[in-house]
């Protein structure tokens, strides 16, 4: 199990790694490895070309920018889970980050190689579509932003162009209000989800919901935009009794997983219907808590 | 082939590979490291955990090319013979380890947790050791080694 | 037999190394397979066939040998031409088709992973390279994947010769079945399955291969639980004699079943090594060891049972369908499917017993070993039938129990099968299993939970264990006899070489114990090895429980020889009769006149001068050890007995099942267990916690999975699950130690919580879901699995 040639790349700049893409045919990204390198070693991935971007400094970090926060691609898990900042600004994320895979995957994996690499089972593009988040791509031909709704096409398919490298990751930034919660389904504590569920919401001053989104990993091809579900929730001011449930109906109804090995369709959509319901009332309470900070 | 320099359990290493050869392989294979263990090469079983300046990682999903001018630190760079890590004296006596093969990866995974918190809770400890396979324990004595450990002692470097 | 002891508190750990093999596994010096070096050593890769079944035209491997790097790459039908054969050696067998097949498929592939070319170069990435390079003329034909479907009248035939797929047939009729179903108030029937698992040690198979012209000797390091076996079954297929053969087990990164087989791969780096003059290695890859190593476990089995509306069982008629995938392994795949016919009376007064055994062919990898061997399917078989019955007919499973075990002071007692049961009373170990497991409490507080609408569930089980068996019936040339050699060296330190291999089951560590007690001297002056056919001239290897039995007993009987003479020295240089000499502390003692046991031994071998006139030289032996209790072949009747013991275990399980999700948390675990005389406590209850794990692994989370078109799915650790640190279940050991008639008192373990483990958890399982009407009667537990079951039931 060893991985065939290829021809490598170690970029010190986003420009020099987008020269590379441009330059080649059947070049990939190399990020933090996690999901590329396995695949390689399978010889299920034969990249002619390995362009590595572990050392460009401009990939790392977050800014806050005109209300959105701005992520590196190449902000690895194991910061996303433990930067205070984060923690902090973005309590959804360092949550979901950290319940990817194991902590040596988390040291290496990233938000931009995750997002990229379009696992219809992996949390972060979930989390993505459901905070209606964007990604910004790098070319040679300058930089342009894709809306999560329209960069996912398939399993392991995304509508960045083989010449483009994922530079950032922006999302709103976190308001008064906001509640987020996302539920999954792992055999193993570690595991990739067999389902999972992210409900993001806001409630106003009043307490109502204004917003809600949901989306979930493990029920379609891509990660699924699954908000349709949940908009009998808008204008609510408490969660009724059943009305987790009820969400929980109706993301299983809206949602079109696929069987395979850890689980069949039938089994995947009685998952969403427990997660959903489960992230709905964590997102819920927390939209009601003065000081969400991931932690609760 | 690409020349490779790095420092390995403190000492200068160099090397010249071919960009996909696996730091696994090269760590094995050309600098006589073979505690660092082949278990899966797909990222999935922790047996070849090595640290890169301080951080675990799967070195079957690690290109050498990828580690020049970096501190590995591998099962060799941690205890002797003569003188047991304390994780080490702890999972022998509380016989967390039977065939061994697992047992290095296990090692530096609580090198890496008892670094980032020296008194971990018992969830805290299967929590990040769970990346960790092991077919012959069941890992209890493994766990009993490391909770002994975070109650009773520091467990630095 | 002597009396039963008392279980004993656990022992607290003690401080320093506890273990010879520590100190170097966890430095990262153990020496495994992968970490044998040889200057010039030179890479295997195989070619594995992509499709589950089909004829192969023609393969070209010239597109390989232009690689830089390559030294050779050969094809299954050059290899076979100047090569031997493999072969079950049991054609004795009648009702078993007999095959031979080679090193690589030559004519046909029967599974995906089936090896159909080699290459040998520089590195192993070179060698994948080249394997890309060779173009293989691959007729597809329909593949079956599945046992039953396999049996059907058109399923396609995996060996055109034989006119259906079925490898093995065995009947077995045992006491007057008939007329227990004619004099029984009713019939129950069942049907039980058991999914395919792969027993999964953490290092892989893998072999190193040097052959030197000059000599003409071949020296191999395999990681293999058999090495003399495997030399004798490499000397038949390269023609080279066993003198000129050595075979070294190096350390283990485990084994538990999967590899007490001859792989092809294994004699394919001898045939290799042979040919291409360098030193050779193939390493098994993780995606090879899932696929093409052997799985295990999978049966189906349809059984009647005659009972009374006591609860007594009169009867039982079981029909038992092995899904054996490829035949073509020696030793045997289909052994733990006949080891399953033997033992599904377990521990149970049960005499009218008939089965219909049915190895059938499929198109996937080889069925073979692994821990627990085939008995934890008649376990489960008998234990469900229990709990089944005595559900229908209103009587509780420890009375269902009570009513058909074997009774007290009845022993030995042979059982429908011709097993000699030397074991201690069943009922007492049920005792005090229930005690211990406060099963009454954790009733009640089931039955508390239940009013809150959760379900919990308990389950027992019960097992008796062959173990240390004589395999003259599954591999023809091998038995079940050990061998030892102790030599005191002369400065009075204790070298052991025993034919057990270990695989990380502490023998360096408890074997040294076991000698020195016999010598009279600390564990610290004896050093065990093992695995190494150039120094033992044969041994059996670790499989079926069998180390501490044969490799202790042999240890033993090899020590008492050498002390009789050093006893005898010792009696000679103080002018004293022998039988008044005692032996402690490393002291030859008479009164209080002592002899250090070192300087026995220096007499023995330096100042021969002081030894008794006409006295041989030297203090070595080599001993075999043999119970001659067991038989090779079953009799006229086909009744036999395989094991000069037989081990016991119990378990009460505590579970509760999320109705939503499917998944079950163990809440609480039992294991009674007894292996006769301990050699370790603190070992041996790590394999019991290894076991456990396994157990909870094969019933919630493993499963080997294939298509309908016979491609694997599950080549990866990220798709075969199995157990980490969350999901630990952590049993009460309690032990009971009933002796056994052999030397040193042993009845082997390391098994018995494996066996016993996931029909406890079935059973709990049932029991949690009793409100629901949803009766278990899968091994396979696995929260998806277990959701299908819950799945159409209203309440559920």
């Amino acid at each position: 199990m060893k991985p065939p040639r290829f021809d490598y790349v170690a970029a010190g700049t986003v420009a020099e790694a987008v020269a590379a893409l441009a330059d080649a045919e059947d070049a990939r990204v190399l990020a933090g490895g996690q999901s590329l390198v396995p695949l390689m070693n399978l010889r299920l991935a034969r990249p002619s070309l390995l362009v590595d971007v572990n050392g460009v400094a401009a990939l790392s970090g977050f800014e806050v920018r005109n209300g959105t926060l701005r992520f590196g691609a190449m902000c690895r898990h194991r910061f996303l889970e433990t930067d205070p900042d984060v923690r902090e600004r973005a309590p959804i994320v360092a949550e979901t980050a950290g319940l990817i895979g194991h902590v040596h995957i988390r040291n290496r994996g990233t938000l931009g190689g995750s997002i990229a690499h379009a696992d219809p089972v992996a949390e972060l593009p979930a989390l993505l579509v459901a905070l209606g988040g964007q990604v910004v791509a790098s070319s040679t031909a300058g930089e342009r932003t894709i809306p999560a709704a329209e960069l996912f096409e398939g399993p392991f398919t995304t509508s960045l162009e083989p010449s483009e490298l994922l530079s950032a990751v922006e999302i709103p930034a976190h308001r008064q209000g906001d509640g987020g919660a996302f539920s999954e389904f792992v055999l193993r504590h570690g595991d990739f989800a067999t389902a999972g569920v992210a409900v993001i919401l806001h409630r106003d001053g009043s307490g109502t919901c204004d917003a809600l989104r949901v989306a979930g990993c493990g029920l379609g091809p891509t990660p699924v935009d699954l908000s349709a579900a949940g908009e009998f929730l808008l204008g609510e001011s408490a969660l009724g009794s059943g009305a987790a449930e009820e969400l929980g109906s109706r993301v299983a109804a809206a949602a079109e997983p696929t069987g395979d090995v850890h689980g069949s369709a039938k089994y995947r959509r009685e998952l969403a219907a427990v997660l959903a319901a489960d992230a709905v009332r964590r997102a819920w309470a927390r939209a009601g808590s003065s000081d969400w900070s991931g932690r609760g | 082939m690409t020349g490779v320099r790095f420092s390995l359990n403190g000492e200068a290493a160099e090397v010249d590979v071919e960009p996909r050869e696996l730091l696994l392989d090269t760590l094995r294979d050309r600098l006589a490291m073979t505690g660092t263990h082949a278990a899966c090469e797909q990222g999935a079983c922790g047996a070849c955990t090595v640290l890169i300046d301080g951080n675990g990682v799967r070195s079957c999903l690690m290109f050498t090319v990828q580690v020049g001018g970096s501190e590995v630190r591998t099962i060799e760079g941690v205890g002797s013979p003569g003188s047991l890590h304390p994780i080490q004296q702890a999972l022998s006596e509380h016989h967390g380890l039977q065939c061994g093969f697992c047992t290095p990866g296990i090692v530096l995974t609580a090198l890496e947790l008892f670094e980032t918190d020296p008194h971990p809770s018992r969830q805290q400890i299967v929590e990040w050791m769970s990346g960790n396979l092991c077919r012959c324990t069941g890992y209890i004595n493994i766990i009993s080694a490391l909770e002994a450990l975070a109650g009773t002692a520091e467990a630095r470097s | 037999m002597t009396a039963v002891a008392p279980p004993q508190a656990p022992p607290e750990p003690t401080t320093g190394v506890r273990r010879r093999e520590d100190t170097r596994f966890l430095c990262g010096q153990g020496e495994y397979l992968g970490d044998v070096q040889r200057p010039d050593l030179k890479h295997i890769a195989i070619l594995r066939s992509p499709l589950a079944h089909a004829r192969i035209r023609d393969v070209d491997v010239s597109g390989a040998l232009t690689l830089p790097g390559v030294i050779g790459a050969f094809t299954g039908a050059e290899l076979a031409a100047d090569t031997g054969t493999f072969s079950h050696h049991l054609e004795a067998i009648p009702t078993l088709r007999q095959l031979t097949w080679s090193v690589l498929a030559t004519d046909k592939v029967r599974f995906v992973g089936e090896p159909v070319a080699a290459v040998v170069a520089d590195s192993r990435y070179i060698a994948e390279d080249a394997l890309e390079l060779i173009e293989v003329d691959y007729e597809e034909l329909p593949a079956v994947n599945d046992a039953e479907a396999a049996l059907q009248a058109d399923a396609p035939q995996l060996y055109e010769d034989w006119g259906d797929n079925v490898f093995l047939y065995i009947p077995g009729a045992h006491g007057d079945t008939e007329a227990a179903f004619e004099a029984a108030d009713g019939v129950l029937t069942e049907r039980f399955t058991h999914h395919r698992i792969i027993g999964l040690p953490m290092e892989g198979h893998g072999a190193m291969g040097e052959f030197d012209p000059a000599t003409g000797r071949l020296e191999m390091y395999v990681s293999t639980q058999i090495p003399h076996q495997l030399r004798t079954v490499v000397s038949e297929i390269t023609g080279l004699s066993e003198t000129k053969i050595r075979i070294v087990a190096p350390d283990m990164g485990g084994g538990f079943g999967n590899k007490i087989h001859m792989f092809r791969e294994e004699v394919l780096v001898a045939v290799l090594a042979m040919r291409v003059r360098h030193p050779v290695v193939w390493r098994q890859d993780r995606t090879e060891s899932l696929t093409a190593s052997v799985h295990s476990r999978q049966q189906t089995h349809k059984v009647e049972v005659a009972y009374r509306n006591d609860g007594r069982v009169l009867g039982l008629r079981a029909d038992i369908i092995a899904d054996v995938g490829s035949p073509e392994l020696y030793i045997l795949g289909s052994g733990p499917a006949i080891v399953t016919t033997a033992i599904i009376p377990n521990c149970y007064d049960l005499q009218d017993y008939a089965f219909e055994l049915r190895c059938v062919a499929t198109n996937k990898a080889h069925m073979g070993g692994y821990r627990g061997y085939g008995q934890g399917q008649a376990v489960f078989l008998i234990e469900r039938v229990l709990d089944l019955l005595g559900e229908k007919l209103g009587i509780d499973p420890v009375t269902m129990r009570r009513v058909n075990m074997i009774p007290d002071g009845q022993r030995p007692y042979i059982t429908a099968t011709g097993a000699v049961l030397d074991c201690g009373s069943f009922h007492d170990q049920l005792t005090d299993l229930l005690e211990a497991a406060d099963y009454d409490g954790a009733c009640r507080e089931r039955d508390e939970a239940r009013e809150e609408d959760r379900l919990v569930g308990v389950g027992l089980a019960q097992m008796v264990e062959a173990t240390a068996p004589n395999i003259h019936a599954l591999a023809g040339q091998f038995g079940g006899y050990e061998m030892a050699m102790l030599a005191v060296q002369p400065d009075g330190k204790v070298t052991v070489v025993v034919g057990t291999k270990s695989q990380g089951q502490s023998h360096e560590t408890v074997f040294a114990k076991v000698a020195a007690d016999e010598l009279g001297i600390s564990p610290d002056d004896v050093t065990v090895s093992d695995g190494d056919t150039g120094v033992l001239p044969y041994g059996t290897g670790t499989w079926g429980s069998r180390s501490a039995v044969m490799g202790g007993g042999a240890i033993i009987k090899a020590a008492r020889q050498v002390r009789e003479k050093m006893v005898a020295i010792a009696a000679g240089l103080l002018d004293a009769p022998a039988d008044q000499i005692t032996v402690s502390d490393g002291f030859f003692r008479l009164g209080e006149a002592a002899i250090p046991f070192a300087q026995i031994a220096a007499a023995a071998y330096l100042h021969t001068f002081l030894l008794p006139p006409g006295m041989d030289p030297g203090l070595s032996v080599i001993v075999g050890y043999d119970s001659f209790s067991t038989s090779p072949f079953p009799d006229e009747r086909g009744k036999l007995n395989v094991s000069p013991t037989y081990a016991t275990a119990a378990a009460a399980a505590v579970v509760e099942v999320d109705r939503a999700t499917g998944v079950v948390s163990v809440k609480d675990l039992t294991i009674l267990h007894d292996c006769g005389t301990v050699m370790d406590r603190v070992v041996l209850d790590g394999q019991i916690h290894g076991a456990v794990m396994q157990a909870v692994g094969q019933t919630f989370l493993e499963e080997l999975h294939y298509d309908e078109n016979g491609q694997p799915l599950t080549t990866t650790l990220l798709d075969y699950t199995i157990p980490t640190f969350g999901d630990v279940v952590e049993p009460k050991i309690v032990h009971r130690e009933t002796p056994s008639d052999l030397i040193g008192g042993y009845r082997g373990a390391g098994e018995g919580a494996i066996i016993v483990t996931p029909v406890a958890l079935a059973a709990a399982v049932h029991d949690a879901l009793k409100p629901l009407g949803v009766p278990i009667t899968q091994a396979n537990l696995s929260p998806p699995r277990l959701r299908d079951l819950l799945r159409g039931h209203s309440a559920a």
